[in-house]
């Protein structure tokens, strides 16, 4: 039997409170938010809490509180923890 | 050796770090030079320099905080700057100890320039408080640099700081990129060494920097090899993709990943415990529905202090007690005892004199009302809620072409659009940074005017408020709307770090008030007194009748004010707060419409000089001249089309 693979979801769809590894960031991210991204600590692998989903989406990443707005947030692809 | 005996045969230093983890309450304890601290990133937006306390002869730079570098905005930009033509003995990383990883990313890079270097790791106490734990001795073992926690607010570890500058040290290298990128890099530090070798810095920083696009660097790049650039240019270019993926990218991702291990390795993350207090306060103050309800209870709290406290009560007791019952009567008298001469006592204490004209808008109507506005932003600044209103607004300035995040210049221009138009550098591109300060210019009255409109308008009814409120930010989301589609570029989302809530610190809430009203006195009242001497040279000369004739038709007939009230233009056109106060002191002539009209046209009317030539420094002559030139029609176009439409309904 294969192990289980957990199952890729946007950012977008994950209810607050839910601890999840971001597994993707997509295509559509521009070079320049990539590196701002990376520079906040959201690299491939990072854990990270979501906060919030409205207004904008807030996740806690290395104790530090990030907002992202929503045409970011639905481009980085996590697993569930 | 001591540290005192070393930098004093050395010359700089500088505090570098991440926006919002503390350098400038570092610089103040190392230096006792109070430069303004806050509870948001991005305060500082330029390079601060004063001489330490431990060694007279050597000076301590507070840079801009940088996200990353390659720094993408002015005020990272600034920082570059420093670290290429300061003559820096040594650099101390200011970093927060809560997050030990994004610190150690720019502790990579740094790395990577060759420059040595202290590490600080500040706000070890909130670290504390989150369950967070980092073993600097062995970080230090591992950097090969001292690695000093402190909590700068308290001045924890600040003495350990001192101490430990003597055995400041280029950091061990933290990472090896892959084989691909490493060739790329050794090529262009090669290139560097041989056309343009850095006098403190290590060609391989400068390589990582240029190829990850770095600005600054390129520029200094381009000035000092003059044509060999090209050779650079051309490395760049061959290299701009490593397997498909841009290289700028790559290298910021590899130095994520080589601090993320090293952080993981030497530090522990306790369970968490239950969120803080102050947590659940900034989640509730970004809460899709507590948000609102939060945001109108902190602008009527504003309004109570500032409009009711400061510009209601304060100036009833100022200007017409102490002032109108005491002070101009025995100045008046005094004068007109002991000078003999009409034209001097007119030019003192006549309509338009230096004290009863000059000095009591400044001192009577305005001060009280700027002290009570002062105080009350500062507490708001600290307190970390001027990001999450960043949060809050998003959307409306969506609409606008431009992100949350110029919410914070805006909020700042209600203080001073002078301050404000500079702060406009945290903004990352040229457009954002075009649009908001268009919109600064034309829409967002300074403290002293907003003081103003609060204590006229307020005084007639919350009505006059709410129209002129609702004026003015109408005209801020249309000429907004219209700029965002009129001047090109794309848009970015919104990426922002939400610092945390924290309880402000009474006594530097105080120090900045004094320190700003310092500023109010040093710069405002002087063009008061120049503005009041003009308006009475006009006046002796027969000029100020002929332009209230001239303005007429205008003021008039169009803005549908008494001919008076062109005065106040005149006025305007030196400051918009003092032309406001000249409005405010013919008050009693106008109609609860009128008042509306005239201070609505003067809150759009051409901005302070001061904030003319921060335009112009910062945008340049020619986009200066051209935003004047669309304000003033603006302003008399809405003021008039408001007088109009006002009549039908009111």
């Amino acid at each position: 039997m294969s192990p289980h693979k957990p199952e890729r979801l946007r950012m977008t769809g994950i209810p607050a409170g839910q601890k999840v590894r971001l597994a993707l960031l997509g295509e559509a991210i521009d070079p320049f938010q990539r590196e701002q991204l990376h520079a906040y600590g959201l690299t491939v692998s990072s854990h990270l809490q979501v906060l919030q989903q409205q207004p904008l989406t807030v996740v806690m990443c290395d104790q530090i509180e990030l907002a992202l707005e929503h045409a970011v947030a639905h481009e980085l692809w996590v697993e569930a923890l | 050796m001591s540290s005192a005996a070393l930098l004093s045969t050395t010359s700089t230093l500088a505090l570098v770090g991440h926006p919002n983890v503390g350098k400038s309450v570092l610089f103040h304890r190392l230096t006792g030079t109070y430069v303004n601290v806050s509870n948001y990133p991005g305060t500082t937006v330029e390079v601060s320099r004063a001489a330490t306390r431990f060694d007279r002869e050597a000076a301590l730079l507070d840079t801009p905080g940088v996200l990353s570098l390659p720094g993408r905005s002015d005020d990272e930009r600034a920082t570059m700057r420093a670290l290429l033509r300061e003559e820096l003995r040594l650099v101390v990383q200011v970093g927060d100890a809560k997050n030990p990883r994004r610190t150690l990313t720019l502790t990579a890079l740094l790395a990577e320039l060759g420059v040595p270097m202290v590490l600080v790791l500040n706000m070890s106490d909130e670290a504390a408080a989150r369950g967070v734990a980092v073993d600097h001795r062995a970080l230090a073992e591992s950097l090969e640099v001292p690695v000093i926690p402190t909590v700068a607010t308290g001045g924890q570890g600040v003495h350990a700081l001192v101490d430990a500058l003597a055995e400041a040290a280029v950091p061990a290298p933290l990472l090896r990129y892959d084989v691909d990128t490493e060739r790329v890099i050794a090529a262009t530090a090669s290139l560097i060494d041989e056309i343009a070798p850095h006098p403190r810095l290590a060609s391989r920083g400068l390589a990582i920097l240029y190829l990850g696009g770095d600005n600054e660097v390129e520029e200094w790049l381009a000035a000092k090899t003059g044509d060999a650039f090209a050779r650079l240019e051309q490395v760049r270019e061959a290299s701009a993709t490593i397997d498909g993926e841009s290289l700028a990218v790559v290298l910021s991702r590899e130095r994520g990943h080589a601090a993320d291990a090293l952080a993981a390795s030497l530090s522990r993350q306790e369970a968490p415990t239950r969120r803080a207090l102050a947590q659940r306060v900034g989640a509730l103050a970004v809460h899709r529905l507590w948000g609102w309800p939060i945001l109108l209870g902190v602008l009527y709290a504003m309004y109570a202090f500032v409009g009711v406290l400061g510009a209601d009560v304060l100036v009833g007791v100022v200007e017409e007690n102490l002032f109108g019952s005491a002070l101009n009567p025995a100045i008046t008298g005094f004068v007109h005892a002991h000078v003999g001469l009409p034209w001097l006592v007119d030019l003192l204490v006549g309509e338009y004199g230096l004290w009863t004209m000059g000095m009591t808008y400044a001192l009577a109507l305005i001060f009280p009302i700027v002290t009570t506005f002062f105080l009350a932003f500062g507490v708001l600044e600290d307190s970390g809620y001027f990001s999450r209103l960043s949060v809050v607004a998003n959307r409306l300035f969506s609409a606008l072409g431009l992100n949350g995040r110029a919410v914070l210049p805006m909020v700042l221009g209600l203080g001073c659009v002078t301050m404000a138009t500079l702060t406009t550098r945290i903004l990352h591109t040229r457009r954002e940074r075009l649009i908001t300060t268009f919109l600064l210019a034309l829409a967002i009255p300074c403290s002293a005017q907003l003081g103003v409109v609060m204590g006229m308008l307020g005084g007639i009814s919350f009505q006059a408020v709410l129209v002129w409120a609702l004026a003015v930010t109408g005209v801020l989301l249309l000429t907004g709307w219209l700029a965002g589609r009129l001047i090109r570029g794309r848009r970015i989302p919104l990426v922002t770090e939400l610092p945390p809530m924290r309880l402000p610190v009474f006594g530097n809430v105080l120090k900045k008030t004094a320190g700003r009203l310092k500023w109010y006195l040093v710069e405002v009242i002087p063009l008061f007194l120049i503005g009041t001497f003009l308006m009475f040279i006009l006046d002796r000369v027969g000029a100020l009748p002929w332009l209230i004739r001239a303005g007429e038709p205008l003021v008039s007939g169009w803005l549908g004010l008494p001919p008076e009230a062109s005065a106040a233009f005149v006025m305007g056109f030196l400051r918009r707060d003092f032309g406001a106060t000249g409005l405010f002191a013919i008050g009693a002539q106008l109609s609860p419409l009128q008042a509306v009209v005239g201070m609505t046209t003067l809150t759009l009317f051409v901005p302070c000089i001061a904030s003319v030539m921060m335009i112009v420094k910062e945008q340049g002559l020619r986009t200066g001249l051209l935003m004047i030139a669309l304000i003033m029609p603006t302003a008399f176009l809405v003021g008039g089309v408001l007088n109009h439409l006002l009549r039908l309904v009111w």
